[in-house]
C-alpha cells in the first residue's frame, strides 16, 4: 500500500479518538476540526519562523517536531480548559452547534489573520522524515501510544465515570461523580490529542491554511466515530482508517466514489447502529475457556 | 437615512434566506428531534432545477452536458415547481435516511450521519450530471421589472424586494398552516410526544412526510431565490448556507417557528452591519454572535427551556 495513504488513515483514525473521548463521556462535541487546526497553525509558524529550531541536518530535527507538539498540546489544552468550562453547560445537540460555531470563528480569523497568511495559508513547512513511509512510522507510534492511553483510561476511575455519564448523567452525579470535571477532562484530552495531530499533518501535508479545519472536517471525522462505534476506543481507531482509505481505494469506480463514500456512510448505521466495534464483538472472539463459569455469569446476569 | 435604509434592505433579504432555511431545518427537528444534513444539498438541488426550468443550458462537463429542456417557463413558474421537485428529493432522503432508523429502533443521533451520507451523494451526484462550474439565473428571466427600484432614496435591487416579499409569503402561509389547518395541529401534536399522538389516532409517519415534503420546498425555494440574486456557486454552494442555516436555527431555539424567522433577521442583518474592509470577518460575527447567545440563553431566544428529567 501507498505510504502516503498509510499516513493519512492513521492521520484519520488519531482525529476519530479525538471525537471519540467527549462522546464516550456523552458529549457530542465537533470541536476537533478547531484544535487540530490550532495544532497544525503552531508548527507551521514555528517551523517557518523560528530558525533556531531547523538545526543543521539536512532533515529537520525531530525534537523539534516533538518541542512543536509539546508547545501546540500546551495551548489547545489551556483553551479547551477554558472554553470547556462554558460550552459544556450545553447539552446534545446545543453542545454540538456551539462546538461547530467556534471552529467556524476560528477557521474565519486564520483566514484573515496575516500572520497565518490568509487565505493561501504557509507554505514549504520543513520535513522531519524524506519520505511517506518515515511520516507513517512515526504517526504509527503516536497512534499506538495514544491507544495504549486509551485504553488504560478506560479501566481506571475518571474512564469509568466517563461511560457512567454517558449513560446517565443524572444518576452518576448521584452516586458522588463530579460530573463537570470528567466532562471537562475528556473535552481538553480531546483537544490535546486533535492538536498533537495536527502537528503531525502539518509536517506531512508540507502547507497549511484554514480550509483544513471547517465544517466539513467536524462531519466527517464525526462518521469515523459513529460509523467505527463509539464504546471503545477501536472503533473511531476502525472508522477513521477505513474511512479515510475509502475514497481512495474507491478510485476504480472513477466519477461515482463520493457517491459510494456516501452510500456506505448513509447504510452503515443502519446495520451497525452501534458502530462496527462493539465490546460485544471482543467477547465472541475470546477463546472459550473455562466456559461452564463465563456461561454461569451470564445466567446471573440474565 | 438613505443608507440606513439601503443596510436594513440588504440585511433584511439575506435574512429572508437564512429564515426560509432555518424553517426547514426547524420543521424537521420539531417532528423528529434531529437535524437534517442532506437539507443544504436539497437547497442547492432547488437552485439547479429552477435554473433548469428557466431553459438554463447545462454546461460541457457533466453527463447532461449540452442539456436544455425544450421550454423555457417564467421565473414565477419555474420557482414553484422547483420547490415541489427539492420537496420530491426531500421525500425521497426520509425514505431512506431516515425511516429505517425509526423502524428499528435505533438512536436518534444516527440521523446526523445518515442524512450527512445523502447530502454526500446529493451533492456528488449534481457534480456528476451537471459539472462543477457555477451557473447564473439572468435577471432577464423577470420579464419587464426593472433591475433596481428607488425607496425614500435607497436604490435598491428588484431581486431583494422580492427575496423579502416571497419569503414573508411563504412564512405567512406556514403559519397560518400550522395554526389553523388539521394537519398542521397534527404537526404540533407529534413535536409533542409522538407516541401519544399515534395513540389519539394521527398517522405520525405520515405527518413526518409532510414535514420533510413542506421542508424540502422551503430549501428549493430558497435555493432558486439565491441562484437569482447571487448565483449558483457550484454543487457545494449550500453547504455554507446550510452552515448558517443551523446558526439562525439554534439562535431563535431549536422548534420554533418565529424562532427561526427572527433568527434569520438577527443575522442577516448582524452580517449586513459589518463594515466592507473586515467583511472577511462576517461569518464569525454571526459565529460569534450565536455562540454569546448560546451561553446566556442555552434554549435559544425563543425556545423552551430544556427540563432536567430523572
Amino acid at each position: 500500500m501507498d505510504a502516503g495513504l498509510l499516513e493519512q488513515m492513521l492521520l484519520g483514525a488519531l482525529l476519530g479518538l479525538s471525537v471519540y473521548l467527549p462522546l464516550r463521556c456523552g458529549q457530542l462535541s465537533l470541536a476537533t476540526p478547531g484544535f487540530f487546526a490550532i495544532g497544525g497553525t503552531v508548527a507551521a509558524l514555528l517551523s517557518t519562523r523560528v530558525p533556531a529550531l531547523a538545526g543543521s541536518g539536512s532533515t529537520y530535527p525531530i525534537t523539534s517536531v516533538l518541542l512543536e507538539m509539546a508547545l501546540a498540546a500546551l495551548l489547545t489544552g489551556v483553551l479547551a480548559l477554558g472554553l470547556g468550562r462554558v460550552v459544556l453547560r450545553l447539552r446534545g445537540i446545543y453542545l454540538a452547534i456551539a462546538t461547530i460555531a467556534l471552529v467556524e470563528i476560528l477557521r474565519v480569523v486564520t483566514l484573515n489573520l496575516e500572520f497565518t497568511g490568509g487565505a493561501l495559508g504557509i507554505f514549504g513547512i520543513p520535513q522531519p522524515f524524506n519520505s511517506a513511509a518515515g511520516y507513517a512510522a512515526f504517526t504509527l507510534a503516536l497512534l499506538a501510544l495514544i491507544c495504549w492511553l486509551c485504553d488504560r483510561l478506560e479501566k481506571t476511575r475518571p474512564g469509568r465515570a466517563m461511560a457512567a455519564i454517558r449513560d446517565d448523567e443524572l444518576a452518576a452525579a448521584s452516586q458522588g461523580i463530579n460530573t463537570a470535571d470528567t466532562k471537562l477532562l475528556a473535552f481538553v484530552l480531546s483537544a490535546l490529542v486533535a492538536g498533537i495531530t495536527g502537528v503531525v499533518a502539518a509536517h506531512f501535508l508540507n502547507s497549511w491554511n484554514a480550509k483544513l479545519g471547517n465544517f466539513d472536517a467536524s462531519i466527517t471525522t464525526l462518521a469515523f466515530v459513529v460509523f467505527g462505534g463509539s464504546r471503545t476506543w477501536l472503533g473511531p481507531v476502525f472508522g477513521g482508517l477505513l474511512l479515510t482509505a475509502l475514497p481512495e481505494l474507491l478510485r476504480p469506480v472513477g466519477d461515482l466514489r463520493l457517491i459510494v463514500f456516501g452510500a456506505v456512510i448513509l447504510v452503515g448505521p443502519l446495520f451497525f447502529p452501534q458502530g462496527v466495534i462493539t465490546p460485544e464483538l471482543f467477547k465472541w472472539f475470546k477463546p472459550r475457556i473455562g466456559g461452564i463459569t463465563t456461561a454461569a455469569a451470564q445466567g446471573v446476569k440474565q | 437615512m438613505e443608507g440606513l435604509l439601503q443596510l436594513l434592505f440588504n440585511g433584511l433579504s439575506v435574512g429572508a434566506v437564512y429564515a426560509l432555511f432555518a424553517l426547514g431545518y426547524t420543521l424537521v427537528f420539531s417532528v423528529l428531534g434531529v437535524i437534517n444534513f442532506a437539507h443544504g444539498a436539497i437547497f442547492t438541488m432547488g437552485a439547479y432545477f429552477t435554473y433548469l426550468l428557466i431553459g438554463g443550458a447545462v454546461g460541457a462537463n457533466g453527463l447532461l452536458a449540452g442539456l436544455q429542456f425544450p421550454f423555457a417557463l417564467p421565473f414565477w413558474l419555474a420557482l414553484p415547481l422547483a420547490g415541489i421537485a427539492a420537496a420530491a428529493v426531500a421525500l425521497v432522503v426520509e425514505r431512506i435516511a431516515f425511516r429505517p432508523l425509526r423502524d428499528r429502533g435505533s438512536d436518534p443521533l444516527l440521523a446526523l450521519i445518515t442524512s450527512l451520507g445523502a447530502g454526500v451523494i446529493l451533492v456528488n451526484l449534481i457534480q456528476l450530471l451537471v459539472g462543477a462550474e457555477s451557473y447564473s439565473i439572468p435577471v432577464g428571466t423577470l420579464g419587464s421589472l426593472p433591475a433596481a427600484l428607488s425607496i425614500a432614496g435607497a436604490k435598491v435591487r428588484t431581486v431583494q424586494v422580492m427575496l423579502l416579499a416571497i419569503s414573508g409569503l411563504l412564512l405567512a402561509a406556514l403559519s397560518i398552516w400550522i395554526n389553523g389547518s388539521r394537519s398542521g395541529k397534527a404537526l404540533q401534536a407529534v413535536s409533542e410526544d409522538p407516541v401519544t399522538a399515534q395513540l389519539l389516532g394521527i398517522n405520525s409517519a405520515r405527518v413526518i412526510q409532510i414535514a420533510f415534503g413542506i421542508s424540502g420546498f422551503l430549501a428549493g425555494m430558497a435555493g432558486g431565490l439565491v441562484g437569482l440574486s447571487i448565483s449558483i456557486a457550484g454543487p457545494y454552494f449550500g453547504i455554507g448556507y446550510g452552515l448558517k442555516g443551523l446558526g439562525v436555527l439554534v439562535l431563535g431555539g431549536l422548534g420554533s417557528v418565529p424562532g427561526a424567522v427572527l433568527g434569520g433577521l438577527i443575522i442577516g442583518l448582524a452580517e449586513a452591519c459589518v463594515p466592507a474592509d473586515l467583511s472577511g470577518y462576517k461569518d464569525a460575527v454571526s459565529f460569534g454572535f450565536l455562540f454569546l447567545v448560546l451561553l446566556v440563553r442555552p434554549q435559544g431566544l425563543l425556545g423552551r427551556p430544556q427540563a432536567n428529567k430523572v
